[in-house]
């Protein structure tokens, strides 16, 4: 996409002696590649057999999954009752793994959408892949409902359709229903806009492609592109109001979600920082997990001068300022409480931070407020193995993050009587392990069947230097 | 055919390696009275649209209109839904709660107006699933920058193709326009994406008739055997027209005899009846372990609920809730009682707050139950070991 200014390479008011300082005149892709090499690189694995890493990676993925899929038929042929869940912790693993997961998914839209509209060109590297990711960790979270209403094929019965039922509808009321309709919508919007993103890509590839039935199926897929001006001309106005509407809609998505907690009025879960809060983790989780996989995906690809160590630095100024909003929800959170004067709210947290789950507790500050704040230094934003480390210490933090506020808010009930302690059963942990299973396994087969990285767009930006 | 060969020879391309070379050609070309018809090129290059003077999309307006659609519909079947066609109160809201219809209705929005936009692109770019791919030309989704156009009045190829090299045109040939001499594929023309759909329709049909058929998954919806299954009889607790009562299930006539029960006992209610069934009813079952077996069935699942697992009253139901405590079974009285007394109480009830039991179990469940009940009264009986916990 065409613009005018954006970070990396800066406006033009920058005086000549500072901008490499400032990191502004450098260009986006290394390596000064020409347009046909950019094509070669970033189609060539997609035409390749896979080398002997990628089959022993799908097969630990799949045998992942495998676990799941064993998970999933205990729960659904002997019921809830595999779970760990009692009567006062009645939401746990599956719904910290679904907003775990909605979570992730948030990198994505933000990288296609907001840093489009916000005109950060080296987004291009980068966000073919994270759209995939955020189509991916969508499914993955939205197996935990699924699965959780133990009648899996009776999910369609939270859709509004005519039933014979008598006038029956859904409660349009209910928050557990908006997080329907958010995250289907999500899913919708996001797969739609991906698959737009990669029409020119998929009609390189058909014009590269070598055996018949490939060349069909890519024909069929690629809905007859052929590069006209016209269509690009429209195409950009397209993308344009996708991302547009992406931007609110991601910002919605994890609002609703948190409206699953902040409506009700359990003390730790009644509180308006909620969709803000959620929103800000969310793309904190998002990027690390982007992060992770991008310095995996990089290094395995020999795709180093795509994704430069620039574009990582970049993503780990977005970590370490959205961990610092987390970590200032935290204290905000704490500060509610003790002004609010309710004595349950007030138990709540302190519980929360000195309870029997204390130690989930500073897990999660250990790892999203203290292992961000290493990214202060160059040194460590642009050293990859260090950033691996960090962004994975993230993602489990955030994951602690969701099960501290789910579990600690509901394991102490108003009355005693009603306290309990939850643990996971191994058939819920084996659905965790499964829904990583499902997202690599995904990835991998991405990383090997499309483009990896969005061909069209890198090519607009390669010789950026000119203009 | 002179004519079509001059359409035909009128049109050509000219490929560049630049998309900037691209720009001053298109600007050359028009500025020199050409057609520029399209460009082709690998990704959208900037200033373009200016050159070839193409005008604004007109795709936001489709936007609009489409979110304006998805919000009514969003809004509208909400309130319908909640506040006519179901109205039910729910979490003390009111039945239109415009703060709760928000969610919902903003995410119809977007899903209406982001679908709807991407299927209007579609349209008007004649994007659509191919076999043949129009216009295509080598190279332009790799590295090539391509411009087609149609020459002017009075201007020969070779001039044209002279001019685009000193631009810097790597080749520049004439186009033989396969927009009507290409070998079109059948399925690309819309007789054949209407035969497609047609060939589909039965799938659609199929899978539509699925979704109106299954309504359970609990049950069996589809019947394979026409129906053969279902009977056409009324059925016993179905209504009647013209039976007695209205109702399809009659009471059979006076004096009807059962031909798997047993004939009627011949004792009634009362005390003294009870006595006369102790004195006069033997147990017909040996204490055998399967008869033993099947008393335990029976009494666990009926008689423990309030007589207690172990005969000791401490059943599950009733003494645990701090209700009356039924007649302890393993006391000396019962003990003593003779089978047919037991049997008389089970099935007609006690002197005091037992109900009779004897048209919920079998003639047999019951003589079988006091075996049990013998057996608890001996292990009662029995005397702790010492140090052993029970």
């Amino acid at each position: 996409m065409a613009h005018e200014a954006d970070v990396l390479t800066g406006p033009a008011d920058v005086p000549i002696g500072k901008a490499d300082h400032y990191g502004h005149n450098l260009p986006l892709i290394d390596g000064n590649k020409s347009y046909h090499q950019v094509t070669e690189e970033v189609f060539g694995p997609t035409e390749r057999r896979p080398p002997v890493a990628w089959w022993i990676a799908i097969s630990i993925t799949l045998s992942m999954l495998m676990v799941g899929v064993w998970g999933g038929y205990q729960t659904v042929t002997r019921g809830i009752g595999t779970w760990g869940l009692n009567r006062t912790v009645g939401w746990a693993f599956d719904i910290t793994n679904f907003v775990f997961w909605v979570g992730i998914g948030h990198a994505g839209t933000l990288i296609s959408a907001i840093l489009f509209l916000f005109r950060q060109r080296w987004r291009t590297s980068i966000n073919r892949a994270a759209e995939a990711m955020t189509i991916f960790a969508v499914m993955c979270a939205g197996t935990f409902p699924i699965i959780h209403m133990g009648r899996p094929w009776l999910a369609f019965w939270a859709t509004p359709y005519p039933n014979s039922r008598g006038p029956l509808w859904v409660n349009f009321k209910s928050p557990l229903l908006w997080d329907v309709f958010a995250i289907s919508t999500y899913f919708i919007i996001s797969l739609t806009f991906w698959y737009i993103g990669l029409l020119p890509d998929l009609a390189t590839q058909r014009d590269r492609a070598t055996t018949k039935w490939k060349r069909t199926l890519l024909s069929l897929f690629s809905l007859g592109w052929n590069g006209s001006n016209r269509t690009w001309s429209r195409y950009e106005t397209v993308y344009m109001l996708l991302a547009g509407l992406s931007t609110p809609l991601v910002v919605s998505v994890h609002t609703i979600v948190s409206m699953d907690f902040a409506t009700s009025v359990i003390p730790g879960w009644h509180a308006t920082i909620f969709p803000p809060y959620f929103v800000a983790g969310a793309v904190f989780s998002g990027f690390a997990m982007v992060l992770t996989l991008m310095i995996i995906a990089r290094k395995v690809m020999n795709l180093e001068e795509y994704i430069t160590t620039r574009h990582l630095e970049a993503m780990t100024k977005v970590v370490l300022a959205t961990g610092m909003i987390v970590g200032t929800a935290y204290a905000t959170e704490f500060f509610t409480a003790w002004y609010s004067g309710n004595p349950y709210e007030r138990y709540v947290f302190l519980n929360r931070a000195l309870g029997p789950y204390a130690w989930a507790y500073w897990m999660m500050v250990g790892c999203n407020v203290l292992s961000p704040q290493f990214f202060w230094f160059k040194k460590v934003r642009t050293t990859p193995w260090m950033i691996l480390i960090l962004s994975i210490f993230v993602n489990i933090g955030m994951w602690f993050e969701r099960f501290v506020i789910i579990v600690t808010s509901l394991h102490r009930d108003y009355l005693p009587s009603s306290w309990a302690m939850y643990r996971p059963t191994f058939v819920e942990v084996a659905i965790f392990i499964g829904s990583f299973g499902l997202f690599f396994t995904l990835f991998l087969l991405f990383t090997r069947v499309l483009p990896m990285i969005a061909a069209s767009e890198v090519k607009g930006v390669l010789k950026n230097a000119d203009h | 055919m002179p004519i079509t060969e001059s359409l035909c020879n009128s049109r050509f391309r000219a490929s560049f390696a630049e998309p900037d070379q691209l720009l001053n050609a298109v600007k050359h070309l028009r500025a020199a009275g050409h057609r520029v018809l399209d460009t082709y090129t690998p990704f959208p290059v900037h200033g373009m649209d200016e050159a070839m003077g193409l005008k604004p999309s007109r795709l936001p307006r489709a936007c609009l209109a489409f979110a304006v659609l998805g919000l009514a519909i969003a809004v509208g079947f909400q309130v319908w839904s909640s506040a006519i066609d179901y109205p039910l109160r729910t979490g003390g809201k009111p039945l239109v709660a415009i703060p709760a219809f928000i969610p919902v209705a903003f995410e119809l929005t977007v899903l209406l107006a982001g679908l709807g936009v991407v299927a209007s692109f579609f349209v008007v770019s004649h994007l659509r699933p191919r076999f043949h791919i129009p216009d295509l030309h080598p190279g332009s989704s790799d590295d090539r920058f391509i411009v087609a156009a149609e020459l002017g009045p009075d201007v020969p190829f070779p001039t044209v193709a002279k001019e685009m090299s000193s631009l810097g045109a790597t080749e520049s040939c004439l186009l033989v326009d396969d927009r009507f001499h290409r070998e079109s594929s059948f399925w690309d023309r819309p007789a054949g994406v209407g035969t497609l759909l047609v060939a589909c329709l039965p799938s659609f049909l199929l899978v539509g008739s699925v979704l109106l058929l299954n309504r359970d998954f609990q049950q069996r919806n589809l019947s394979w055997d026409g129906g053969m299954g279902a009977p056409i009889a009324a059925q016993a607790y179905d209504s009647s027209g013209v039976l007695k009562g209205g109702k399809v299930l009659q009471p059979p006539p006076p004096g009807t005899l059962s031909r798997s029960a047993s004939p009627a006992l011949a004792f009634l209610a009362g005390k003294a009846e009870a006595e006369r069934a102790g004195r006069e009813l033997p147990n017909p079952f040996q204490p055998t372990q399967a008869h033993f077996n099947r008393g335990k069935v029976v009494y666990e699942r009926v008689c423990a609920t309030c007589h207690g697992r172990e005969g000791d009253n401490n059943g599950s139901v009733i003494v645990a809730r701090g209700a009356f405590a039924p007649t302890l079974l393993v006391s000396p009285v019962v003990r003593d009682m003779p089978d047919g007394r037991i049997f008389h109480i089970a099935t007609f009830g006690g002197p005091t707050k037992m109900q009779g039991y004897g048209d919920l179990l079998s003639r047999e469940d019951r003589w079988k139950v006091i075996l049990y009940v013998r057996e608890l009264q001996k292990a009662a009986a029995r005397p702790i070991p010492a140090g052993g916990q029970p």
